[in-house]
């Protein structure tokens, strides 16, 4: 969600580019209804200040951050001293009384980018200090659904920009967004040498598992976690919670992304997301519920 | 400024035990660290101050505010200097409470058994019928190695003789050790000097000693010893505790609704399927332990965690029924217990006490409130305290009136000027109230204590009350030699 607001906030700051309002950001990243969402869509220091601070806001990064922090102190036997740290430090950070002031003033891009940093350094200590057990792989998991499906959600909305229409020819600039947003650009310049953009656009963002943002990418770390988890589990319910994620892992694996264009790509990126809530829904019941 | 002249503004109390200075002059104890601290200007000691109240807070030892859903993090306090105590001194404090927590043990093996104590009539039998925290339930039961009391608090006072008094027994689920260690590692830190040359002793091996304790219950016949921390969860105030030596021990933190009992024993639910429980270190006191024979609306505890108890499947520390020992009804006798099981002396005297449930007695604190703090047997952590000097005369009609309804409930001590010691606060040293809680562990190998323990100082002027839960806070405690 950082990265989507910074990106969208340099992009609001260059008028010329059709691209001001923050609805779309706050359809993915919000419930806010319609008639509120109006208020918020054109002001970029009130759409922040939701976005990241705002009690009311379920899904703000300050409420994630403090249930975060809850979830961590209740496992804090599980995780490492520096992961806990770690989290408990962006905690008392958000809710310093500058970080609000700084949000509505011309040096909001130093807030996100304060958060954004202090989000990579929490990955990074998480993969240098945790043992690679329980803990771990269960973090991964959660991790890599959430990512999976918010990759999902990010293309649809660009591609919905387009009214879906792959074969219409749409050059870089039109998907910069959505590889910012995925810190896939550089990587997409690299790889990808053709004009064809629209197709080489959804491969990398679905099909690419080099890039850490991708589908296919996210199904590759989640099988690796979830065969962790299950070793050694007699519970009868493991099969299908198995079978459940291998129908969703090889529908992207052994699917033809030449295929891509000529398909319903709303229903193909809605069906894949319902598959991974549900079984994300399946694992909480098998894992976590008493 | 430096601190040249803050022994110029050290207001020494009159007719109250200084560890510092004794009128005249620095304890030898204290030569070392007061010379350090001349040196540091107000500025020094402040940034250190700061520092400590930093790490704390990073570290997420605070307690949690919660207002307007907004959780508004405290840090526990800490005081920087810390208090000193001679290695002579605590060889004393070492042995009377290796004395009096085998008394106390006897105690409660012989008051859930034979109970030939009473039948000696050294304790009234009627005080401990009336006592709530006396458990029927467990009437019978034989815990591993016939050890009730695994780890102890014992709170010890120093009256203006200069000498430690008993002020309480915690022998139920005594907290603070983590606060203990916490503030080594911050003293460290902050006085990383300091502290090298004074040769204090180490207590950082609390956390192993205490598993050694846990696992030498478990009979060397089982394969894959288990041990786990029951905690009641995340806003219990002590939580940070139990997260802390969960880690340090690396046995999992638990909570009731983790555990299931099958079969007369108890299980971990895992990943990998249920995992038998051998050793319960909880932190969950008796009455939410299990809902089939305690309160029954409890969460936190295990249904049928009892039965297990009882068929010998689990071993629980500390023990069930605990509380009887620690009542300060009970704590009156314990000095003739001391000559009943030991046939010794006390090396540690208690504070005298009254018992309320006397009619003449009672008569006597109420005409003399003023030189008494009256206490409520059950409570803990300075709740249910009445201190006759400080209370006001509407308070005090409040509580006549409860405590001539229950007078069991209640007893009576003088008050007693606790020393002082010197404290960093508002940038001055001043000398604030104190009390020392050691800790004691208690295993098949014997008794062990860690040099030193949690001092608890009264951080408002003129206060007696150090408990954390009314605004007390804590120091670094140095034994050395």
């Amino acid at each position: 969600m950082l990265r989507v607001a910074r990106t969208h906030y340099i992009y609001s700051l260059d008028k010329n580019i059709n691209s001001g309002t923050w609805k779309p950001i706050l359809q993915v990243y919000t419930d806010l209804p319609e008639d509120k969402a109006q208020v918020f869509e054109n002001d970029t220091y009130a759409a922040l200040h939701y976005l990241l601070l705002d009690n009311n806001n379920e899904n703000s990064a300050k409420n994630i951050i403090q249930k975060a922090r809850e979830n961590a102190r209740g496992i804090q036997d599980h995780i490492t001293r520096e992961v806990w740290e770690e989290v408990n430090s962006i905690y008392h950070l958000i809710n310093r009384p500058f970080v609000k002031l700084k949000l509505a003033s011309a040096d909001a891009l130093e807030i996100i980018d304060l958060f954004l940093k202090h989000s990579m350094m929490y990955a990074g200590v998480a993969d240098v200090t945790m043992q690679r057990g329980i803990g771990w792989n269960v973090m991964k998991l959660g991790k890599f659904v959430e990512r999976g499906i918010e990759t999902l959600i990010l293309t649809d909305k660009q591609c919905a920009l387009h009214n879906y229409d792959l074969y219409k020819e749409l050059d870089i600039t039109s998907w910069r967004f959505l590889l910012l947003s995925l810190a896939g650009y550089e990587a997409y310049l690299k790889t990808y040498r053709s004009t064809k953009h629209n197709q080489q656009i959804l491969h990398q963002v679905i099909f690419n598992a080099d890039f850490p943002h991708s589908v296919l990418y996210c199904l590759n770390q989640i099988e690796r976690s979830l065969a962790v988890l299950v070793k050694e589990n007699t519970n009868p319910e493991v099969p299908e919670l198995l079978r459940s994620f291998g129908r969703i892992h090889s529908r992207i694996r052994f699917m033809d992304p030449a295929s891509l264009p000529s398909t319903d790509i709303q229903s193909f990126f809605l069906e894949l997301k319902r598959k991974l809530q549900d079984f994300n829904a399946k694992l909480k019941l098998l894992f976590f519920s008493y | 400024m430096s601190n040249d002249h803050f022994l110029n503004e050290y207001v020494y109390h009159e007719n109250t035990w200084d560890e510092m200075y004794d009128s005249k002059n620095i304890r030898h104890q204290y030569s070392h660290v007061f010379s350090m601290l001349k040196n540091l200007d107000v500025d020094s000691m402040s940034n250190r101050h700061r520092l400590a109240g930093e790490l704390f807070l990073n570290q997420g030892i605070t307690f949690t505010v919660y207002n307007n859903n907004e959780g508004i993090e405290r840090i526990f306090p800490f005081d920087i200097i810390p208090r000193i105590i001679t290695g002579a001194e605590w060889e004393e404090i070492e042995k009377g409470i290796i004395q009096r927590l085998k008394v106390l043990n006897l105690f409660l093996k012989d008051i859930y058994h034979e109970q030939q104590i009473l039948r000696d009539g050294i304790v009234p039998a009627e005080l401990i019928a009336s006592c709530p925290h006396y458990t029927r339930e467990a009437y019978g039961i034989r815990v591993p190695y016939d050890i009730y009391v695994h780890i102890s608090g014992i709170d010890l006072i120093r009256g203006s003789d200069g000498k430690f008094y008993v002020l309480e027994d915690n022998l139920r689920t005594p907290s603070g050790v983590s606060y203990m260690l916490e503030n080594r590692e911050v003293t460290k830190r902050i006085f990383p000097d300091i502290l090298s040359s004074s040769n204090v002793r180490s207590v950082t091996h609390y956390p192993t000693l205490l598993h050694e304790v846990l696992l030498n219950l478990i009979s060397s016949q089982v394969s894959d010893p288990y041990i786990v921390i029951l905690t009641p969860g995340i806003f219990n105030s002590a939580y940070y505790e139990h997260t802390f030596l969960a880690k340090q021990m690396g046995v999992d933190l638990v909570e009731g609704r983790d555990l299931v009992v099958d079969n007369h024993k108890v299980y971990t639910k895992t990943t990998k399927g249920l995992k038998q429980v051998n050793v319960i270190y909880r932190r969950v006191d008796d009455e939410f332990l299990d809902p089939l024979v305690f309160k029954q609306d409890s969460l936190l505890g295990v249904p049928g965690l009892l039965s297990t108890y009882r068929k010998g499947n689990v071993a629980i520390v500390n023990a069930v029924g605990n509380g009887v020992a620690d009542d300060k009804a009970v704590y009156a006798y314990v000095p003739e217990m001391i000559k009943y099981y030991l046939n010794e002396e006390p090396i540690l005297n208690n504070i005298p006490t009254y018992q309320l449930s006397d009619p003449e007695v009672l008569k006597y604190a109420i005409s003399n409130i003023d030189n008494l703090v009256i206490k409520n047997t059950n409570q803990s952590g300075g709740y249910g305290m009445i201190m006759g000097n400080a209370i006001s005369e509407r308070e005090w009609l409040k509580a006549k009136s409860e405590i001539e309804k229950n007078p069991r409930n209640y007893v009576a001590q003088p008050i007693i000027q606790l020393s002082t010691v010197p404290c960093f606060i508002n940038g001055k040293i001043q000398p604030r109230h104190v009390d020392l809680r050691p800790y004691a562990l208690y295993g098949p190998q014997g008794i062990k204590l860690v040099p030193g323990g949690l001092t608890r100082v009264a951080l408002t002027e003129g206060s007696l009350v150090v408990n954390s839960s009314q605004g007390g806070g804590s120091k670094d405690t140095w034994i050395i030699d």
